[in-house]
């Protein structure tokens, strides 16, 4: 009897495994960390941006994989001349995973509940220049701005655009996202996995190709790993090099590589001192070895990165045009006497918690160390972190942040006097006068000319001392066809993926 | 018999009453302000947000209010809703519970039923080199980290049988053998302590029993060897062996919050680590004292057995 | 013939942790460089006759932090055991010697901490305090004093029964000098047993904790950390990871094997049991 129902176990156990191969078009991608919740206006951390975004949601523009906004569930839009208005006219034919259709009222709706302070989404800062929305009939939105932004186009690719009636839900979407992306949300296994499946109403004709995005969670790297080498998993998004090097040339799996918007740096706080002196600030680029950095902790696989990543080509100034760039000890200490500051110069530096950071807080406190500073590391929990990020309660702190498409995204709320997210306490007139005349700008030579002024200055005396851009790399099974790594770590090409 | 159950009864309820109490104090410990702590892993700080979340939490009211606000919702089995995820906190630790449970389950079933064989071959091999060296692979077996054999296992089975997919979770209604399949080396990750730990109890058991009077008797009267070892050193080796169980519990409960971060399994460690690394303290508290209590209720299931099999403790 | 083995063993225990003390504590002495020294050059090598344990991933001699390592551990859980020894201890006399309320008050708060799991409280503990080496080691000496409090109580119980006791009362002495002289020799072998397993059990513990990134934090050097460290590299180099879960094993095991043969040659009547 016991046998019996043992074998008819095993061959029901043998029936579900059949089946999971025959529909094996569900992707199994390795994630590292479970995300916390899944409102796309709430979200901050990487987990939940590479489910939801591009996946599940999408906003009136979209970014491409170079950078570049392109129309997203807005087919096309035209700016006033002022530039204080722009009409977006809305792509017809577009479903909510509910069923309902998404019209101007939905955006509208999106557009408010990001901007709700009752809702106190951490994006509102990206549309403070907007300000009204407005259905002028259910396919066309009309945006009103404050003042003219260049960056507005950009920023809207972030802005998910979620149905009309989640307005003042600050819950459901946590937990169960609606949107009207590729993949729609099945089923979230706290700590297990997150499936979406896919959407058969989707838009555009003929995607997504896969039948679905299984996204488990895997804590550990060399887990992650073996998952991948044995078939287990599919995909491994956005690993660091480490990670890669180990995967390199292993059977079956293939990596690709971009540069990373993403950068590490070190933020200092100039309302105190020692590091309201510019000099001590200067001193600090002077003793920092970039490119020791990325040999060290990022495995080679990176570059000595300024105020802009790379990436951003269009933007970015090559790094050899700031002279503190060029690492020399000795210029550093002279620096520090100049400062007319008491040597070594005792400084905490709170590191945030991720394996690459920590890295390199290691080694830039061995660098300054050298170089009349006597730095003492501060680890800390996420958290508690953040919560001192915030309140400027730092000296020093390491940590990596996401990069934004568009300059004045990054700078005007890091570096601004009063900026959002401006905790260094930073004011410089020069600086404010640069970013107000960019920020007004539709003409691209014109902003071009004052970001790079800005560039050149924050490289060397500014708050942060940008320390590099990694490579990002995926893994992949090698049959894994069509997918893009994106420098903004995003996973919406997988929606042109086969497997 | 009536009395020592009333006493240990008494003694239960005092106890659960006390890990409440420090569970409870736990979130008021907290140096600095709590909520700004809990609010600054995920979201922005505002006073509106600040004084929502104190609400939520509760702690704008005297304290003693506050406790017997969250015991009696507890008791009831409240445990409030997760911060972030806005889930009930009981359901979401009832979803991680059976990973856990399998698990530890599964470490103790492999690690008792290689124990008494193991345990065997040690008592008999008593005394000389062999003795020796088996006690001194016991105590390794007990002393090496299930973390780091974890690690290895996964590794040594990549290169020798690399297509086996042992990794993350299923549910064992889902798919019986892949469920079996993935529990297997995390499984045995945990049970080697537990294995060092019986097989010592098992051989000391045959050794004593095996210097007993009626034993010797019994092998007088040309019982076979095997037998009599088995009847009646297995029945003595079985008091010590349930006190242990009791206390593995808890062992196997700290060692498993390791082991599932090592091996992707969905359970209780997991869940636990997920809540300190977001600063969700209401589900820290919920979920210490969920398992505490079931491991206290163990340990009193234990001590209720104990009374049954030694008439002795009756007395 | 089994007398004499058990005394080998013992000798062998013995040596074993005191090899490992004095490396640990005589660190600075006998690390061949200064556990924080990185160097890009020499990253994530195997061993060679430079570096015996190979390097880690930021360049640092894997056998130089092993032996930094050894003295974080092993100062924290001694600090850790120490203290829940001495008010564990302190509580179980107390208890044992004026008995009453007094005794059914220590022994039921010392029966609710007895209560959680280890690891539970010690993550608990943590949650309040925030990861650090010492907040490991405040979370373990809580957990451990109750074990003590009980394992003292019971024997000083029936010590201050006897009549041994009743007479040094007779005499008039005091309350301390009989604790201290009188009843704390008698219990000195159980104690010393139980220090020793405690300690095997917490070495494991803390590297557990600094495994999971809630104990010693980086760059202190540390073996549970220098595991978890090592992990992320260990298809490219797995020698840090290799040789910090060796060192916590033998930490840990000759602990316990001390114990073990502590106990064997203090009490024969205890022998084998785990």
């Amino acid at each position: 009897m016991v046998r019996s129902a043992l074998r008819s176990a095993l061959g029901a156990g043998f029936m579900v495994a059949a089946m999971a191969s025959a529909s094996a078009q569900v992707l199994e991608i390795g994630a590292d960390a479970s995300p916390t919740g899944l409102d796309p206006h709430l979200i901050t951390a990487f987990p939940s941006f590479m489910v939801v975004n591009g996946n599940i949601y999408e906003g009136l523009t979209a970014i491409d994989k170079d950078l570049k906004t392109v129309p997203g569930l807005a087919e096309s839009w035209t700016a006033a001349p002022d530039g204080k208005t722009y009409t977006f006219k809305l792509r017809a034919n577009v479903k909510f995973h509910d069923g309902s259709d998404m019209n101007a009222e939905d955006v509208v709706a999106s557009i408010k509940r990001v901007q709700s302070k009752d809702i106190a989404s951490p994006l509102a800062s990206r549309l403070a220049a907007v300000e009204s929305a407005n259905a002028v009939d259910p396919q066309t939105v009309e945006l009103k701005l404050k003042e003219p932004s260049a960056a507005l186009l950009s920023s809207l690719a972030t802005i998910a655009i979620v149905p009309s009636a989640m307005e003042a839900n600050k819950d459901a979407l946590q937990k169960t996202p609606v949107g009207t992306g590729p993949f729609k949300f099945q089923e979230w296994q706290p700590n297990g996995f997150i499936l979406l499946t896919k959407n058969d109403a989707y838009w555009e004709k003929g995607l997504p190709k896969l039948a679905g995005l299984k996204f488990n969670i895997v804590p550990e790297s060399a887990t992650r790993q073996v998952g991948l080498s044995n078939g287990q998993y599919a995909l491994l998004p956005n690993i660091d090099a480490a990670t890669a090097l180990q995967l390199k040339g292993k059977p079956n799996v293939k990596l690709a590589e971009t540069m990373d918007l993403a950068y590490t740096l070190i933020g200092m706080n100039v309302s105190k001192p020692p590091f309201d002196n510019a000099k001590v600030r200067e001193a600090v680029n002077y003793a920092i070895n970039r490119q020791e950095i990325v040999d060290a902790a990022l495995f080679g696989a990176g570059v000595p990165g300024g105020p802009l990543s790379p990436a951003l080509k269009t933007w970015a100034l090559n790094v050899n045009q700031f002279a503190c760039y060029k690492p020399d000890p000795a210029k550093a200490q002279a620096l520090l006497k100049e400062a007319d500051v008491a040597t070594p110069v005792t400084v905490t530096l709170k590191v945030l918690p991720r394996q690459d950071v920590k890295d390199i807080a290691q080694v830039v406190q061995e660098q300054l160390n050298k170089a009349g500073f006597k730095v003492e590391l501060i680890n800390q929990e996420q958290g508690q972190f953040i919560q001192d990020w915030r309140n400027s309660n730092f000296d020093m702190f390491a940590s990596i942040n996401a990069g934004q498409p568009d300059p004045d995204e990054y700078f005007y709320r890091t570096f601004r006097t009063g900026g959002s997210t401006n905790v260094f306490k930073y004011s410089d007139t020069e600086i404010d006068g640069l970013l107000d005349q960019a920020r007004s700008q539709q003409d691209q030579a014109a902003r071009k000319a004052a970001y790079d002024k800005v560039q050149q200055k924050l490289a060397c005396s500014g708050p942060v001392a940008h320390l590099t851009y990694g490579t990002l790399f995926s893994a992949m099974n090698s049959k894994l066809q069509g997918y893009d790594v994106m420098p903004n770590r995003s996973l919406l090409t997988l929606r042109n993926a086969s497997y | 018999m009536n009395r020592v159950l009333l006493a240990r009864l008494i003694d239960l309820v005092f106890v659960l009453f006390g890990v409440s109490i420090i569970v409870f104090l736990m979130i008021r410990l907290i140096p600095g302000d709590a909520v700004a702590i809990m609010l600054g892993a995920n979201t922005e700080i505002t006073p509106e947000r600040m004084a929502e979340l104190n609400r939520r939490v509760g702690l704008d009211r005297p304290i003693v209010e506050q406790y017997l606000l969250w015991a009696g919702a507890a008791l009831r089995g409240d445990f409030g809703t997760s911060l972030w995820t806005g889930r009930p906190v009981a359901g979401e630790i009832l979803l991680h519970l059976w990973p856990t449970l399998e698990l530890t389950f599964l470490a103790l079933l492999v690690g008792a039923v290689l124990a008494v064989p193991v345990g065997c071959l040690m008592a008999q091999t008593r005394g000389g080199a062999a003795d020796v060296a088996m006690r001194v692979t016991a105590i390794a077996g007990l002393t090496i980290p299930s973390f780091w054999l974890g690690i290895v296992l996964i590794l040594l089975l990549a290169s020798w049988a690399p297509g086996f997919a042992s990794l993350g979770y299923v549910p064992f209604s889902e798919d019986p053998v892949g469920n079996l399949q993935r529990m297997t080396l995390p499984a045995i990750a945990l049970a080697l302590p537990i294995l060092a730990n019986l097989s010592r109890l098992v051989r000391s058991a045959m050794l004593d029993a095996l210097g007993q009077d009626y034993v010797r008797t019994a092998r007088a009267k040309g019982l076979a060897e095997r037998k009599v070892v088995y009847k009646h050193a297995l029945r003595n080796a079985l008091i010590p062996f349930l006190t242990s169980v009791g206390i593995m519990t808890g062992y196997l409960l700290g060692g498993a919050i390791v082991v599932e971060q090592v091996f992707a399994i969905p359970g209780l460690g997991r869940l636990i680590l997920g809540a300190i690394a977001e600063r969700n303290y209401p589900l820290i508290q919920a979920t210490i004292l969920v398992v505490t209590a079931g491991f206290v209720m163990v340990n009193f299931l234990v001590d209720l057995l104990y009374i049954v099999v030694d008439p002795r403790v009756r007395a | 013939m089994q007398r004499l083995a058990r005394n080998k063993l013992l000798t062998f225990a013995v040596v074993l942790v005191a090899i490992q003390v004095i490396l640990a504590l005589g660190a600075p002495l006998f690390a061949p460089y200064d556990p924080m020294a990185q160097s890009v050059a020499r990253r994530l090598r195997a061993p060679t006759e430079l570096n015996w344990f190979g390097t880690d991933q930021l360049g640092r001699d894997v056998l130089t932090r092993i032996l930094y390592g050894y003295r974080t551990s092993l100062i924290a859980c001694l600090l850790a055991v120490g203290v829940a020894l001495f008010a564990g201890g302190a509580l179980g006399l107390v208890a044992a010697y004026y008995r009453g309320w007094l005794d059914r008050i220590i022994m039921r708060i010392m029966d609710v901490l007895f209560a959680f799991p280890v690891m539970l409280l010690a993550i608990g503990i943590i949650a309040v305090l925030g990861p650090h080496t010492y907040s490991a080691a405040a979370a373990i000496a809580v957990v451990y004093t109750p074990i003590f409090a009980r394992l003292l109580r019971g024997p000083a119980l029936v010590l201050c029964e006897s009549e041994y006791v009743a007479g040094a009362r007779a005499i008039g002495a005091s309350d301390a000098r009989i604790i201290f002289l009188h009843i704390l020799p008698n219990l000195a072998s159980v104690v010393l047993v139980q220090t020793s397993l405690l300690l095997s059990a917490a070495i494991l513990v803390e590297a557990s904790l600094s495994f999971l990134g809630l104990g010693t934090q980086p760059p202190t050097p540390s073996l549970g950390l220098m595991l978890s460290e090592g992990r992320n590299f260990l298809m490219l180099s797995p020698w840090s990871a290799i040789f910090a879960g060796f060192a916590i094993l033998f930490l840990s095991f000759g602990f316990n094997l001390l114990g073990d043969a502590l106990r064997d040659t203090l009490d024969p009547r205890l022998r084998g049991q785990p």
